[in-house]
């Protein structure tokens, strides 16, 4: 083919007419052929027109162009002639579509022209070339826009598993652990019962009475720890506390005062260690106590400290006849003769080393708890009264300081009204009069009974019959001491004494109001109360003899020279009988 | 008359040479509810006190250019109670260390009959008001809360008015002469109250 370029062939369609139907009868109708005109009207209808504004502009002007050139003039004036024919047959008009075509085409070549020789100006439009960004700028909002929606969206999923974890987790400690508390809310309940304060990161607590007018200069300070240590998959303890407390190391362990009397001295070498770790410590269990407990231990230990402090320094303080003792743990104080008041601090501490030497000294017990008692009694009054006596001043402008002493001045106090505005006993000399008190109480009260019972059992005749009364004071206790012959209780009721046991004293009252003072000497009592029985018997020989109708004669209940004895002389009566033929003398 | 003999050095007799610590400031009448609340908060675990006090100060002029001043005070609410004498020295600002004024001053309880002696000695009375308030106390630190009443007739009490729409608030510290550590507890104690009450040392001469 590429040989013979010169040689041109057109190809034509035969002439031939086309076959428009075959009849029946095997006739052929033809197509008549289209004329010249017909034909280029099918060919210029058949031109695309949007293929040229689609398309290569370089093949555009060939067959657009060249029409282009060809029609203006042509086009121009056959749009004049035809616009009456386009209003009667718009569609039939075979050039119809061309012409639109064309006319649009002026349009845009006119429109072009124009803003051509706008541009060309310069002066109302310029050109300038377009930043050809527009395309991914409509994409990146929606892509934005997806990743964020993708990312929050992983946001909340990530929260609700959280959560979800977290919830199955709390359910399975709650099922597993009821008693499982927080650690806040412990801390809550700690602070109903503590004062707490914040000091940087740490939570301090006060286990000290300051607040309750304790002059002690014990700090008295401990830490809440949060109690982390333990592990969730594991199966908790029993007894599991996230919140624990630290207490100062000298406040731990337990500790108490102990109280003792006893009959002689021991020897001074062995003092203070005797009473050291004596208690064993209870066993304490597996696992740490609870921090209430713990505290309370603590707070105690503080207490008894307190105590033993303000005692030893009353104990060096006051002077007294028998010097009281301070060694190491203990304070030793004569309330009488040959006998020993100790009271002593006991403080074990959790190590090994005091419970071993627990173990080791046995002591009988000799705790007097009532004294114990008092003392804390006394402390807690100590205190209060440090609290009171912090009036506010009235008016305000006046110092701080007591009321009364305050009134010393203006209403010319002398010394003794002064003396006894300051505070007069101290812890210590309140709790030896006690103590004596106790000795009285423990041991000459119980001498005392014994005494009358011993009397009473011993001696038939007139009958002894104590009447203990249950209520006492801590000084004091009284018991009534009747003396009656049996079988004329109803005539002679002539002795009825009142025995109140004092500190250091017996006081006894008798039914004429007569007192009479007896020492703790257990002799003494049963001299008296043998004289009584005495007296007693003669007292009944009277009323006997006055029932009896005897004449009494004489009756003397003081015999003998001298003044009178204070527990009773003796005393005698003669009576005579009705007929005057016997008498009869008695004396005690 | 003759002047009596008085000096105008600061008094000290024997032992005595007491100085207050002091610190001024003051709250309207709407916040006084909070600062009492915040004040029973950090002061010593006692009953909140009211007071109503009748103050009396006395001059007596020498020869000497400035008179010699002495307050008198009772209490109102609470009789029995003995008179309060009290001196008041010139106030001493001190350096940026001392954290209050401090003045010297000598406390005395009296009887009664304390203004027949004083205008006796030749003094007469200046002026008088009355405070009423509340008084706390926080270890030796003394706050007193209190609003001055302007006496309307003089010598009775009855008729009062309050002098301003607010209340004064004084923390003072009574202490032997030279103890300015006390000054360091009454500032920290005052930045508790910040910012209720802005607690200050206030120079009375720079306010006449």
């Amino acid at each position: 083919m590429s040989g013979v370029p010169s040689v041109r062939i057109s190809i034509e369609s035969a002439s031939e007419k086309h076959v428009q139907e075959v009849g029946l009868d095997g006739s052929e109708t033809y197509l008549q052929p289209l004329s010249m005109s017909q034909n280029l009207a099918r060919l210029a209808q058949r031109i695309d027109f949007s293929q040229g504004s689609s398309g290569s502009e370089e093949d555009e002007p060939s067959p657009g162009g060249g029409g282009g050139r060809e029609w203006p003039g042509a086009g121009g004036e056959n749009d004049e002639e035809e616009e009456g024919l386009v209003k009667f047959q718009p569609s039939l008009w075979p050039w119809d579509s061309v012409r639109n075509n064309l006319r649009s085409a002026l349009t845009e070549m006119c429109v072009l022209y124009d803003v051509l020789s706008i541009v060309k100006d310069k002066k109302f439009m310029t050109l300038d070339p377009v930043v050809q960004e527009s395309i991914p700028q409509k994409q990146n909002p929606q892509v934005l826009q997806l990743i964020s929606k993708k990312k929050s969206l992983a946001g909340a999923a990530q929260i609700l598993l959280k959560g979800a974890e977290r919830l199955s987790k709390s359910v399975a400690e709650s099922q597993e652990n009821k008693r499982q508390r927080d650690f806040n809310s412990e801390l809550l309940r700690l602070r109903q019962h503590w004062k707490l304060r914040k000091v940087g990161d740490k939570i301090l607590g006060d286990l000290s009475y300051k607040s309750a007018g304790s002059l002690f200069p014990h700090h008295g300070t401990f830490e809440v720890i949060k109690n982390t240590d333990i592990d969730l998959d594991k199966k908790i303890p029993e007894d599991y506390c996230p919140l624990d407390v630290q207490i100062p190391s000298d406040l731990e362990g337990s500790a108490y005062i102990k109280v003792s009397i006893q009959k002689q001295s021991p020897d001074i070498g062995d003092l203070g260690t005797v009473n050291l770790f004596k208690r064993p410590l209870p066993k304490s269990k597996p696992g740490a106590p609870h921090w209430q407990t713990k505290l309370e231990t603590a707070q105690n230990v503080l207490l008894c400290k307190e105590i033993f402090a303000q005692l030893s320094r009353e104990a060096v303080q006051i002077k007294s006849q028998i010097p009281h003792i301070v060694v190491k743990n203990q304070i030793i104080s004569q309330p009488f003769p040959g006998l020993q008041l100790s009271i002593s601090l006991c403080h074990s501490s959790n190590d090994k080393k005091s419970q071993k030497s627990a173990s080791e000294k046995q002591s009988p017990e000799d705790h007097l708890y009532v004294l114990e008692h008092n003392l804390h009694q006394l402390i807690r009054e100590f205190h209060k009264q440090t609290l009171s006596s912090n009036m506010m001043p009235h008016p305000a402008s006046a110092p701080f300081g007591l009321k009364r002493m305050r009134l010393a001045g203006p209403q010319a106090f002398d010394k003794n009204e002064i003396s006894s505005l300051q505070p007069s006993e101290g812890l210590l000399e309140k709790i030896i009069k006690q103590a004596k008190h106790i000795w009285v109480w423990g041991f000459l009260r119980f001498r005392t009974a014994r005494t009358i019972d011993s009397l009473a059992s011993r001696i038939e005749d007139p009958q002894i019959q104590a009447h203990w009364s249950n209520i006492n004071d801590v000084y004091e206790s009284s018991v009534k001491v009747l003396i009656t012959s049996q079988g004329y209780e109803q005539i002679c009721k002539s002795i009825q004494l009142q025995l109140n046991i004092g500190v250091e004293q017996i006081r006894v009252v008798h039914r004429d109001g007569r007192v009479i003072t007896l020492s703790h000497q257990e002799q003494e009592l049963q001299d008296f109360l043998l004289s009584q029985m005495s007296q007693h018997q003669v007292h009944a020989v009277q009323q006997l003899a006055k029932v009896m109708g005897w004449h009494m004669l004489s009756f003397s209940n003081h015999m003998g020279l001298g003044p009178v004895e204070s527990i009773g002389n003796a005393s005698a009566i003669t009576v005579a009988s009705p007929n005057g033929d016997y008498s009869i003398s008695v004396r005690n | 008359m003759e002047a009596p003999p008085v000096t105008m050095m600061p008094v000290t007799g024997g032992t005595i040479n007491m100085m207050e610590y002091l610190l001024q400031g003051s709250v309207l009448d709407q916040s006084l509810e909070s600062l009492l609340h915040r004040l029973r908060g950090l002061c010593d675990n006692m009953e909140p006190e009211t007071f109503l006090d009748h103050e009396m100060v006395f001059l007596l002029k020498g020869q000497q250019a400035s008179p010699f001043v002495l307050r008198t005070r009772r209490s109102m609410d609470k009789p029995g109670t003995p008179w309060h004498l009290r001196y008041l020295g010139q106030p001493e600002m001190g350096d940026k260390n001392r954290h209050a004024l401090v003045r010297n001053c000598v406390d005395i309880a009296t009887s009664e009959n304390l203004t027949d002696f004083l205008v006796e000695m030749g003094f007469r009375m200046d002026h008088e008001f009355v405070a009423k308030g509340h008084v706390f106390r926080k270890g030796i630190m003394k706050i007193v809360v209190y609003k001055i009443f302007r006496i309307l007739i003089s010598g009775s009490t009855d008729n009062t008015e309050p002098l301003s729409l607010s209340y004064l608030v004084e923390l003072s510290v009574v202490a032997p002469a030279g103890q300015d550590m006390v000054s360091d507890d009454m500032r920290s104690f005052a930045e508790q109250l910040k910012p209720l009450v802005h607690l200050e040392k206030i120079d009375p001469k720079r306010l006449m």
